[in-house]
């Protein structure tokens, strides 16, 4: 494991991050420079910088898989392909924010948004448990201030508070699984630790207890049951655009940074069925509650946290399966994940920005209202649903059939019972949307920005599936590196 | 460009031009019928360029290796799902009509759809139809035929209902609908059980390799005496008796004329029934695959009875109609019919040529048909109509032409060439000793007496005599959007027979270079397909049937032109079988009583009794043992977060909004407890069985 500390081409396997710090940065100094009136560019110019950092991101792959900066992160093509995601993420909720009539974004609030994303990004490339720990603190300071940006509203404050106080208590029950990992094995690198799991020098039961506490940490991030009691709280009180960032670019990097570490780690362990069995049982409970809560929900912003919820209990479902396939599948339902969900919440902002609530039910007669926007609506949250021709079912019918190639026919069982009983509540809202209102609505106008990210996301769903197999196709090859 | 990727593009401007229209240009008329017309030519000018080179590569070459192109869409673990095209001699000759006629079809909606509210949607219903059936000529496994099949079905649905304020559109449409699904369900059964046995859809395997085929026809299937081929064929002849409205589900086809008459020039000739045909003959090899008794395979026995059957029942149904248009519908059933009996006995080529020859002069028909309507401001019943000869001149000589062309007029028309073959066929079978052969001969020589009857007397009723009514005296000539198709598929429905002209017909054969269709077509199968010898007998009796009843017609409507308000002639020389022509054997009365009424009694007593009673009482039990686990799980909620916080004296546990008392108590240090929790029982837990405590 002997490695360099530190070459001047290991700097392109950071282009990305090093671009967002750069891009941060300048919009911190654009602020403080641009007049009051013209703040609201602000926004064009943080997505136009994201968006260079979506483009860039390829290069964050030095061509062969590698580890750089001392085996402190690795350079390899899911890397790169996450980096473009959660880029691709950022610009979308940039252009979103500018939107959200109840919101002010200033440049601190975009460049949180940056610093959010390094943090992500290191999340999916840390291969030592050191950074995995200071890239989850850097992501969740970077969102717990996010999530208090509103500072008049008192949900946005509270739901800030919230999350910082159970982030905190999560990344100590974390860091302390990682001390017994240092101070037992003298190592903190994975393959380090790897190595001395599969050697059976540890036993099982120590294997099993240390993921606990390190799950609670990485789990928080996924908002993975019984680890989710913050998120439906904070989906709620954070800006809606904000809820939109976290409830994908956060929970995709916690469950990429989740299925690293059981792969490259605990997947050594000489028996590891304890171990699927107890993420394939966390995945069912927290996509069966998630639906439970959702079903009844009144607020639209309260049932997407739960749906969000949910969501991310199908891909545990692809990452019990612990394989290549697997892994592919969890990359495709994350990304196809990422543009559904800010599509539904982009269609929220712009509904609320009218009726000052995030009732369902101020969604009746938006077909009336805004016909193109019912449409993306509707798009949306069949692609949730798992309904063909859209992304979601083929991400779905991938999931499944990689945790079924693994053997859960249970799970996926289950699972599928659990898609049924989410159609209710998104064709519920579809529902909503395409009921005529009683009292004659005044037309709702689509503003530009919002128009190209619904225009964008719907049509990564669209593409999603008829490009089905050249995207699969290009994450089995990036996937196949890990195993 | 490769002509597999000619294939893949000609699919796209369709189904683009639907999205556009519906997405955006529907505000636009005039946009959304370029639009629509734009795709249909692209997608035209590209199919004909892939006939072209076809024909260049030559029959043999191309049904030894036909252009076949795979797209890995979904992959599913092992395998990947493709979708892929598939083009033979028998895709060439289905692309050359489709394109033709859809284009014809569009150009002419133009002309008829002017002024209707909702122009836009239906340009782009009928891109999305083009869409269908393009996608389902060149589909190159039973799945992916499956999935425009079923597009079609919708289309249909969507543009039989498209006047939807009419009761009876509406009603027409559902009709269509559900009687083709019965058709449909039972063809997705059978490919399955394709599927099941040979693991794979694809035309290559199931219909071209000899040792699957061979399996197939010598495994006896689940049902004792029929071999899975067998079964399978049963199974998919079931979708064409209901996509091509063969009896007994032929009732849906008159019922469509209420959709604008550009659609039923698309479901009759262009699309949809034609894809029931296609279905049946691209699946010939496993229909007439293993031995059956000596009339042929159990599927072959069931085209040629159910085919020929239903050509002559549809045939006399013909004779006793009023509505101009639903005359043309009984005789598409009827013609239908000849096909589906051609391949009962075998005459594969015969059935395609049927086919084509058939699309244009049945568009023609329709399209001319339409044009009478439009001239007579939307009246269609025929005894309101005569003496529209002076008034629509192109429409009556196209429709004259279109009209020889049904009954079978000899050498100057499509129709006798193809309808021939079929007769010659089904002669030769029967001299072959085939009791099929027999039946099937009898029935269609017949119904080819009968149909140059019924359409002399269309002609007759229509366009000869002096007007019978307002409506006629004031016809006039439709614009040009509306004739010049008219006069181009006139052009085919006369011409087109030509390329089939058989080898050994005096003259003709060898001027035409000697069936050329028989032998382009015939290649698909692979193996040699020998031509029928000519026979002066059939040939003689077709003549004279075409001929006799045409001039029947003539004899009867024609010689003495009805007055107005007088009733048919025929009314009087049939009496009461005219009545039972008229309301058409009452099949639909018979359904009505047989199936629809108990339905609706059944879906009555099923609300009442089961729905009601058994369904609601379970829910309400259900829900009663909700609450009380509610208050249970609300008990222990209570008891356990008593332990660390004192918020949980709060309400009563009841199970709705979230369990906001037991996990949403809203409260971050409870949450943080419940982290605890989970961790500390988890350690617990493992540290205890590894310990071994």
């Amino acid at each position: 494991m002997e490695q360099e500390i530190f070459q001047l081409s290991y700097l392109q396997a950071i282009v990305p991050e090093l671009l967002l710090l750069v891009v941060g940065l300048l919009l911190l100094g654009v602020d403080l420079v641009l007049p009051e009136a013209r703040k609201r560019e602000l926004s064009v110019w943080a997505a136009a910088g994201f968006a260079i950092v979506a483009l860039a991101s390829p290069l964050a792959y030095l061509g062969e898989p590698q580890f750089v900066f001392g085996g402190m992160i690795g350079s390899e093509p899911l890397n790169a392909i996450f980096a473009f995601i959660f880029a691709m993420a950022a610009f979308l909720v940039a252009l979103l924010s500018r939107d959200d009539e109840r919101l002010e974004p200033s440049g601190v609030y975009y460049a949180l948004i940056a610093f959010a994303v390094i943090g992500m990004d290191l999340m999916v490339a840390a291969t030592d448990f050191i950074m995995l720990y200071l890239a989850l603190e850097l992501t969740g300071l970077s969102l717990y201030l996010l999530s208090a940006y509103d500072r008049r509203s008192r949900f946005s404050v509270e739901a800030g508070m919230k999350y910082f106080f159970y982030g905190s208590v999560a990344s100590a029950v974390m860091l302390y699984g990682i001390t017994f990992i240092a101070g037992l094995t003298g190592q903190t690198l994975y393959l380090g630790v790897r190595y001395l799991f599969a050697s059976a020098v540890m036993p099982a039961w120590f294997g099993m207890g240390v993921l606990v506490l390190i799950l609670a940490g990485v789990g928080f991030k996924v908002a993975m049951v019984p680890l989710h009691t913050w998120a439906p709280d904070v989906y709620e009180g954070a800006p809606t655009p904000v809820t939109a960032f976290l409830s994908v670019t956060s929970k995709a990097a916690g469950v990429m940074a989740l299925m690293r570490l059981l792969v490259w780690i605990w997947g050594s362990l000489p028996s590891h069925a304890e171990m699927t069995s107890l993420i394939a049982a966390l995945a069912i409970v927290t996509i069966t509650l998630g639906n439970l809560f959702a079903l009844r929900q009144k607020s639209f912003k309260r049932l997407l946290a739960y749906s969000s919820i949910t969501q991310a209990g199908y891909v545990l479902v692809g990452v019990t399966a612990l394989s290549p396939m697997g892994l592919t599948a969890v990359g495709f339902y994350l990304a196809i994940y990422a543009v559904t969900n800010i599509a539904a919440f982009t269609v929220l902002v712009l509904v609320s920005n009218r009726s000052g609530s995030d009732w369902l039910r101020d969604f009746v007669g938006l077909q009336q209202r805004s016909p193109a926007l019912a449409l993306a609506l509707l798009v949306a949250l069949l692609s949730l649903g798992g309904v063909p021709p859209f992304a979601g079912f083929v991400g779905k019918i991938l999931l499944f059939a990689a945790a079924l190639k693994s053997g859960f026919v249970w799970l996926v069982g289950a699972a599928l019972a659990n898609v049924l009983i989410s159609l209710y509540y998104y064709l519920n809202a579809v529902r909503m949307a395409y009921t005529r209102a009683e009292e004659p609505v005044e037309p709702l106008s689509i503003p530009v920005a919002s128009r190209w990210v619904l225009v964008i996301a719907t049509a990564g769903i669209i593409l999603g599936t008829i490009l089905a197999y050249p995207l699969y196709h290009l994450l089995e090859r990036a996937a196949m590196v890990w195993f | 460009m490769t002509l597999d990727s000619m294939a893949w593009l000609m699919l796209l401007p369709p189904v683009l031009a639907f999205w556009l229209i519906v997405l955006f240009f529907n505000r636009w008329k005039r946009l959304s019928h370029w639009t629509a017309i734009g795709a249909a030519f692209i997608s035209f000018v590209l199919a004909q360029g892939i006939v072209i080179a076809g024909l260049r590569m030559g029959a043999e070459a191309l049904a030894e290796r036909p252009i076949h192109s795979l797209l890995p869409w979904l992959p599913t673990g092992a395998t990947v799902l493709s979708l892929g095209v598939w083009i033979d001699p028998l895709t060439v000759a289905l692309l050359f009509f489709v394109s033709i006629t859809v284009l014809a079809i569009f150009v002419y909606s133009v002309g008829y759809m002017h002024g209707d509210p909702k122009y836009s949607r239906f340009f782009a219903f009928i891109s999305l139809f083009a869409f269908g059936m393009f996608g389902l000529v060149v589909a190159d496994d039973l799945l992916m035929l499956f999935i425009f099949w079923e597009i079609m079905g919708l289309c249909s649905y969507l543009l039989i209902g498209f006047w939807y304020h009419k009761p009876s559109a509406y009603r027409a449409a559902v009709k269509a609908f559900l009687t083709t699904r019965i058709g449909d369900v039972f063809m997705l059964l059978g490919i399955a059980y394709l599927y099941s046995q040979t693991g794979t859809l694809s035309y290559d395997v199931l219909f071209r390799n000899h040792e699957v085929l061979h399996r197939l026809a010598t495994t006896p299937s689940v049902i004792g005496g029929l071999s899975v081929a067998a079964l399978a064929g049963l199974l998919l002849f079931a979708g064409t008796v209901g996509k091509s409205a063969q009896f007994p589900l032929h009732v849906w086809l008159p019922d469509a004329m209420e959709g604008p008459t550009p659609v039923s020039a698309m479901i009759h000739a262009a699309t949809m029934v034609s894809a029931g045909v296609y279905l049946v003959i691209r699946a010939f090899p496993l229909l007439s695959a293993g031995l059956g008794g000596a009339a042929g395979t159990p599927p072959k026995v069931a085209m040629g009875v159910i085919g020929a059957f239903t050509a002559f029942f549809a045939a006399t149904i013909a004779v006793a109609q009023r509505d101009i248009k639903r005359v043309l519908a009984y005789s598409t059933i009827s013609q239908l019919g000849y096909m589906i009996a051609a391949l009962g006995v075998g005459a594969y080529v015969a059935a395609a040529f049927h086919l084509v020859a058939h699309a244009f002069f049945k568009a023609l028909l329709f399209l001319g048909s339409g044009s009478v309507i439009v001239g007579m401001h939307h009246h269609q019943d025929m005894m309101e109509m005569g003496g529209l000869r002076k008034k629509m001149p192109i429409t009556f000589w196209t429709f004259v032409a279109g009209g020889f062309a049904l009954s079978g007029f000899p050498i100057i028309t499509a129709g006798f060439w193809s309808k021939d073959e079929i007769l010659a066929e089904a002669f030769h079978a029967a001299m072959g000793g085939s009791w099929l052969g027999w039946f099937v001969y009898t029935l269609l020589a017949l119904g080819a007496l009968l149909t140059a009857f019924y359409t002399m007397r269309q002609i007759s009723l229509t366009f000869l005599g002096e007007p019978r009514s307002e409506h006629a005296e004031h016809a006039h000539e439709t614009p040009w959007t509306m004739t010049a198709p008219l006069v181009v598929l006139a052009f085919f429905a006369l011409t087109f027979g030509f390329v089939g002209v058989p080898e050994d017909f005096p003259v003709l054969g060898p001027l035409f270079g000697g069936n050329f269709f028989h032998h382009f077509v015939g290649a698909t199968l692979m193996e040699e397909m020998e031509t029928t010898p000519l026979n002066w007998v059939p040939l003689t009796i077709s003549i004279v049937f075409a001929l006799g009843g045409l001039y029947f017609g003539w004899w009867v409507y024609g010689r003495r032109p009805l007055e107005a308000g007088a009733p048919d002639p025929l009314e009087r020389a049939l009496g009461k079988l005219y009545t039972v022509l008229e309301n058409k054997y009452y099949v639909d009365e018979f359904y009505d009583r047989l199936f629809i009424q108990p339905t609706i009694r059944l879906g009555a007593w099923v609300y009442k009794w089961i729905d009601r009673g058994v369904i609601d009482g379970i829910l309400h039990t259900v829900a009663k043992a909700a609450v009380v686990s509610g208050q249970l799980f609300g008990w222990v909620d209570r008891v356990v977060i008593n332990g660390g916080v004192d918020s949980a004296a709060r309400g009563v546990g009841r199970m709705g909004e979230e369990g906001r008392r037991g996990l949403q108590t809203g409260l971050v240090q409870d949450y943080i407890f419940i982290l605890a929790v989970f961790v500390i029982l988890f350690v617990l837990v493992y540290f205890v069985r590894g310990a071994g405590l």
